[in-house]
């Protein structure tokens, strides 16, 4: 039976597009059918970080009328489809957002999963992507602004009859300050999917001449390996709850490693 | 001084965290979901007025299509249900594609909207989406489904 996911947060900046971009080449490769949607209608930017920023039919046109979504289907990295938004301002205030649940509707059956990367806010092309899917998996960050709008967003979509089965901490650098994840948990009344650490090498990613999500270009580094295991997660592989990133430097490794940054 | 100067280099190197839990906000965000409970009873008038803080309206009448009032949350919708079913026939009959009608009061927006051959009159402070009144209606008619059968299980009880 197809899964259809959305990925929201609440607040901008939480990694929501990049955990969506990551997490669906993750189940593509694991075997899964998977479509990937660019639900964020005013500021789309999911096909960058997929490298897929030229694709003329959108799903603006498909929201419009003006073509079906068929042909709005793109192939993606490591077998994945995907669907974009519109980059231009040209037609997204025309864009109907409220058709989106009718038309995943109308393909859902041939995926294992869907996942839907939604806006920030809870404006209505948010409420469009949270009624359009049976699942929202929340993103958030170990600090308390972001919890408290992962707070409302979980709200907005149980109002809206979207069962919310999770949520994923990211940008996690274990600094005390930081609100750990058994205490998400408790505020957010949610199980934990995944803490995925602060990585300098998705950054990296999207710096390069071709552009790929991380877990693409370096599937070794530690955020890469965290939404590996959030993905299986989401299949229902059991995998080991070790927080592996938590690779504090010492000292003379931090003090070292000044002068090999200066050498390179 | 030597000492103060070197321990802060120190400190500069090994980028030492100098971060804090913020207890208050914690507890602030702790308490935040119970404001947002929203657990149904056996009353089914208490349900309408829990369902209409959960929906975020001021108020709501259902109707059959010939303007006689099912359920309201003000526990008097007659004038209201007469009026908006009315309006909505009328708009449906010359706009038969119409799904939902929409009307600006000075007192908040009337959102008319036909679900499982009802009319949904909702009231409230900002227009509500299309998705947001499909999701109430949807969840009223539950509610009142629910309603219909306790009252046949007590009937035949009795």
């Amino acid at each position: 039976m197809t899964r259809v996911i959305v990925i929201a947060s609440g607040k901008g900046g939480t990694g929501k597009t990049t955990i969506t971009a990551n997490m669906g080449i993750a189940l593509a490769k694991a075997g899964k059918k998977v479509l990937l949607v660019d639900a964020d209608v005013a500021m789309a930017n999911l096909s960058l970080i997929l490298g897929m920023q030229s694709s003329p039919i959108t799903l603006h046109d498909v929201l419009l009328g003006e073509s079906q979504v068929h042909d709005a289907i793109y192939d993606g990295p490591n077998g994945l489809h995907f669907i974009p938004s519109g980059l231009s301002l040209d037609n997204y205030k025309r864009v109907d957002s409220e058709r989106l649940s009718g038309i995943i509707a109308t393909i859902a059956d041939q995926y294992d999963f869907i996942l839907m990367d939604a806006a920030a806010g809870i404006e209505k092309n948010v409420l469009s992507a949270l009624s359009a899917a049976q699942e929202t998996l929340l993103v958030t960050m170990p600090t308390s602004p972001a919890i408290a709008d992962a707070l409302k967003t979980k709200i907005v979509a149980q109002r809206l009859g979207s069962k919310v089965i999770g949520v994923i901490i990211n940008f996690v650098m274990g600094e005390k300050g930081e609100i750990s994840k058994s205490e998400c948990s408790s505020i957010l009344e949610l199980p934990v999917y995944g803490s995925v650490p602060y990585d300098p090498e998705v950054r990296k990613s999207f710096m390069q001449q071709k552009v790929l999500p991380v877990i693409a270009r370096k599937p070794d580094s530690i955020a890469a390996k965290e939404m590996q295991k959030i993905a299986s997660r989401l299949i229902g592989v059991q995998v080991s709850n070790s927080d592996d990133h938590k690779d504090k430097k010492g000292f003379f490794s931090k003090f070292t490693s000044i002068f090999r940054r200066n050498k390179k | 001084m030597f000492k103060r100067m070197a321990r802060k280099v120190a400190s500069r190197v090994k980028d030492e965290d100098t971060t804090i839990r913020p207890t208050s906000q914690v507890d602030f965000l702790k308490d935040f979901l119970s404001k947002h409970n929203y657990v149904f009873s056996q009353d089914f008038e208490e349900n309408l007025e829990i369902l209409k803080k959960k929906h975020l309206v001021d108020d709501f009448v259902v109707t059959n299509f010939d303007g006689s009032v099912v359920a309201s949350s003000n526990g008097n919708g007659q004038s209201d249900g007469i009026m908006g079913t009315a309006m909505f026939s009328y708009i449906k009959s010359e706009i038969p594609d119409s799904e939902a009608v929409l009307i600006k009061r000075e007192d908040g927006w009337f959102m008319l909207f036909a679900l499982n051959k009802k009319v949904f009159i909702v009231r409230a402070g900002s227009d509500l989406s299309g998705i947001e009144l499909k999701a109430l209606a949807l969840e009223l008619s539950i509610l009142m489904e629910e309603n219909k059968e306790t009252k046949m299980e007590k009937r035949v009880a009795r």
